[in-house]
């Protein structure tokens, strides 16, 4: 992993969790999450959801925004003069656009979260059962405490 | 630092953090101001999953009142993760075929955001044509306000959707019987209640939620996902059934074989596609 010296953390809803790799790497660095305004009115979100993920966030040490993700990020970046973005991965679209966003101002690393499967060759993911036929040789491996 | 205005982290108790949100959130408030008795965070994360157990799951998971974990809002947002979920569980159950099912489900998680990462906005399309003999056209765009508002009469659907918009959870047999309700009794656009399933689920997921849908829809399956009375009944123990106006008035629409639901529900269909 690429080491800096004054990175930032950026939080995104698909991992609210204290152990997000991106803070267990860089306890030290600060960590902002953003209510993605425009995706709350565009899915209409309630507001038992933003509660839920709001109690979630609570329990972690990161600044809380609401408005445009990538521009609150950059300006969280800058005004802790940051010289990197750590995020963790998600296969939403709409995250790949934001890190695109990002990476116009300074680099972005995108950290794995453990894998359910432990398994990098192909996958065939027609129907569940022919996935689970691969899948399942791995889906039982306990990783040592 | 004058540009960002960061959101406040202290409250007292949890009705002050609500009314907080709801002030900071007014246009969410208002498309629904519920507050979901569930608590987010990893701490109650953490409590759901030490009280799962494999065996009690495998056996019970299809009735409403099983042994689910009801874990999904806490692995949708990452509060705990599908790994640690794995190995809690199958540590403590060596026996594999008591943590096999639970395992089983859990792999469905990552079949869909496997397939999220390859589909992207994808999820939202027809996977493939619908197999009840009927066109996309032929389906209505908007879910109807009676389904909505919980006011259709049938006690089951009218719970589920009021359990929906309260709690936002549904148990995956409830959520099963209802998207099957919109798309095939009413004929509605399996997308318009998937919409409406993100809008109040803690655990709304684009991947599960939409390809869910789509699997009951037929378009992401060989043939649609019905149900009847007998079935619903079995797994609620009749909780929606007794004091249900249709069921005691012979109106209720589930309450026939699965010949004559598939006759009726899909007249265009090839019989063995029903």
């Amino acid at each position: 992993m690429a080491s800096f010296e004054r990175p930032i953390i950026w939080v995104h809803a698909d991992c609210l969790t204290p152990t997000h790799p991106g803070l267990l790497a860089y306890p030290d660095a600060p960590a902002v999450f953003v209510f993605d305004e425009a995706l709350l009115a565009d899915w209409e979100i309630s507001l038992k959801r933003v509660l839920f993920m709001y109690e979630c966030l609570l329990e972690m040490p990161v600044t809380l925004l609401k408005g445009d993700v990538a521009a609150q990020v950059s300006a969280f970046a800058r005004q802790h003069q940051a010289d990197a973005i750590i995020t963790s991965d998600s296969p939403s679209p709409r995250f790949r656009e934001i890190v695109a966003k990002l990476r116009q101002s300074m680099p972005v690393t995108i950290l794995e979260v453990d894998p359910f499967v432990d398994y990098d060759g192909h996958m065939d993911l027609g129907r569940f059962s022919r996935y689970w036929r691969t899948a399942e040789k791995y889906a039982f491996d306990v990783r040592e405490p | 630092m004058s540009e960002l205005q960061p959101l406040r982290r202290e409250f007292a108790s949890r009705e002050d953090l609500i009314a907080y949100v709801t002030a900071q959130f007014p246009a969410s408030a208002e498309i629904d101001s519920h507050a979901s008795p569930i608590p987010g965070g990893r701490a109650a994360g953490l409590r759901a999953l030490g009280a799962v157990d494999g065996a009690k799951y495998a056996a019970t998971r299809n009735y409403l009142n099983g042994r689910v974990s009801r874990l999904s809002p806490y692995l949708r947002h990452g509060a705990v993760s599908l790994s640690e979920v794995r190995d809690h569980v199958v540590r403590r159950t060596p026996k594999r075929h008591e943590s096999e099912k639970f395992v089983n489900e859990l792999a469905w998680r990552d079949y869909w955001q496997r397939l999220y990462a390859k589909l992207g906005d994808g999820i939202w399309r027809d996977r493939e044509p619908y197999k009840t003999g009927f066109r996309p056209a032929d389906y209505a765009d908007a879910l109807p306000d009676d389904i909505m508002q919980g006011e259709t009469s049938a006690a089951c659907i009218d719970g589920f959707s009021r359990d929906l918009r309260e709690t936002g959870y549904l148990h995956n047999h409830a959520r099963m019987w209802m998207a099957a309700y919109v798309v095939h009794w009413r004929r509605v656009k399996w997308q318009a209640g998937a919409r409406w399933f993100l809008t109040h689920l803690l655990d709304g997921d684009p991947a599960s939620n939409n390809l869910s849908w789509q699997w009951v829809a037929s378009t992401f399956s060989h043939k649609p996902y019905i149900f009847n009375r007998e079935n619903l009944e079995k797994y609620t123990a009749g909780a929606y059934c007794r004091g249900c106006p249709l069921a005691n008035n012979r109106r209720c629409p589930f309450d026939k074989t699965y010949e004559q639901l598939g006759a009726e529900l899909f007249p265009n269909a090839p019989p063995e596609g029903r």
